[in-house]
């Protein structure tokens, strides 16, 4: 199968961006610097559907220096999706543009279940096995980022885990 | 209805007091039923057993609870070397043995495979043991001695010995414990203490004092817990050695408990307490396994039965 997928990687100022307005889609922005590409994969943001998708690393900003941002095109990205954010990147936000227009603007806030972004720290976990299973965990402390994997109800600390 | 009705047992965790009550009052009259009555409850249904490592004891007592309830059993004593070998998943092993009984346990060394397993199976699944926290079934069965034979759970001081870092139903037995109001004592060599990382839970509910002398208290504990120290799990022999003595439970030991004592051991025993002391009328491991067979055999009956027995 061929996609019809654009990911470019353009360093440039947020001025030079900005005129490249998106008309419907999703714009997350205020990124932390570094973390574009770990939120593609933690939101399965692969091009796959064939939608224009913008990846911007390093632009300078005011708020907060240098920050990454991802343009998604035709797609607005779910409550649930967006909240993984909070987990990488809890200062990110997110557009959603419609008609070249800012529709709604939200911040990020730690979902109550964390779902194939982290890999169970615990080796004897079968999430970690060979078996068809993709990762589980309940956010059991929202202000110290400690998960529970469903599957070994291992206690996780957000900064110890690894990303799939 | 009853709420176990069709219903998966995966964690020790998704039981409150409520719950763990209900099962005793259904063992109770398990216990007291008339066999003919009993055998009533599981007539034409099928347990399914998948062990993925030997565990002859917890097999027999799932066993020994379906013939008492008037069912059949079936299934694979060593999965591990037959089924994975040919290279077939979990996954795929469990929903087959889905199609052929009406309830399976399920014995794995993974943590977390029962969880998993049951989102696989199109029947009810029984943790018969997973990784190395989870026995809910054996800590249903202890707390179940525990009632049986004291009367009570709450205001009881109960000590808890031997390999507690590695001991699976050490885990279990304190989550449970942790439904009631009790005072307890982990008794362990430093290299055994339980595991933080493990006890995240635990010591929100459960108030508990950790210290490495077995004598030191055994004159005030109502319940005494024993489990299995294990050779593999010591460096060096010296060392093993030096510590399986002082965990070892003697005539001595005993004359010193309250005369209503109790100890337990989830058994197999090796060398935890030494074979005189299975005389005296503190000792009611054997008894504790008997009731393996009854606390399994109501949760079968809970499972299998909508309406209460
Ligand atoms: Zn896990």
């Amino acid at each position: 199968m061929i996609y019809s997928t654009v990911i470019q990687i353009i360093p440039m100022s947020e001025h030079d961006l900005i005129v490249r307005r998106i008309r419907d889609g999703t714009v997350i922005d205020h990124l932390k610097a570094g973390k574009g590409i770990q939120v593609l994969n933690a939101l399965g943001i692969n091009g796959s559907d064939g939608n224009v998708i913008t990846l911007a690393l390093n632009v300078p900003s005011a708020k907060i220096s240098k920050k990454d941002i991802i343009k998604v095109e035709n797609k607005y990205l779910k409550d649930d999706d967006t909240n993984k954010l909070a987990l990488i990147s809890p200062k990110a936000t997110v557009n959603i543009i419609k008609d070249f227009k800012l529709v709604e603007k939200r911040l990020v806030s730690l979902p109550n279940k964390v779902e194939r972004i982290f890999r169970c720290s615990n080796p004897d976990c079968i999430s970690n096995s060979n078996e068809d299973i993709e990762s589980i965990m309940d956010v059991v402390d929202k202000t110290g980022l400690v998960l529970r994997c469903k599957y070994c109800t291992r206690i996780l600390n957000v900064s110890e885990l690894k990303y799939y | 209805m009853n709420d176990f009705f069709q219903t998966d047992i995966i964690s020790i965790r998704d039981f409150n007091k409520e719950k763990l009550e209900t099962v005793f009052s259904a063992t109770d009259k398990i216990i007291q039923m008339n066999p003919n009555e009993r055998r009533e409850l599981a007539r034409g249904k099928t347990l399914g057993y998948l062990f993925f490592e030997p565990s002859t004891r917890t097999r027999l007592s799932f066993q020994a609870a379906m013939a008492s309830l008037g069912g059949t059993s079936l299934g694979i004593a060593d999965a591990s070397s037959s089924s994975t070998k040919k290279g077939e998943s979990l996954a795929d092993t469990v929903h087959i043995m889905s199609l052929y009984s009406d309830v399976l346990v399920l014995r794995h060394p993974l943590d977390g495979s029962s969880r998993f397993a049951a989102e696989i199976s199109s029947k009810p699944l029984i943790n018969g043991g997973s990784g190395t926290e989870e026995h809910p079934t054996q800590a249903i069965q202890d707390l179940f001695t525990i009632i049986r034979e004291k009367k009570k759970i709450d205001g009881l001081k109960i000590g808890v010995a031997g390999d507690l870092k590695y001991g699976r139903t050490v885990y279990s037995l304190l989550y449970a414990l942790s439904n009631y109001n009790v005072d307890v004592h982990l008794i362990s060599p430093e290299s055994l203490k339980i595991r933080s990382d493990s006890t995240y839970d635990i010591k929100k509910r459960l108030k508990y004092k950790e210290s490495s002398s077995l004598e030191e208290h055994i004159d005030e504990f109502d319940v005494l817990y024993v489990t299995r120290i294990q050779k593999e799990r010591f460096p060096d022999e010296e060392e093993y050695l030096k510590v399986k003595g002082s965990y070892t439970i003697g005539l001595d030991l005993v004359k010193k408990m309250k005369d209503d004592a109790i100890i337990l051991h989830p058994l197999p025993r090796v060398d935890e307490i030494s074979t005189d002391v299975d005389e005296t009328k503190q000792a009611k491991y054997f008894k504790q396994a008997q009731y393996g067979k009854d606390t399994r055999a109501a949760l079968l009956a809970l499972i299998l039965n909508e309406n209460s027995f």
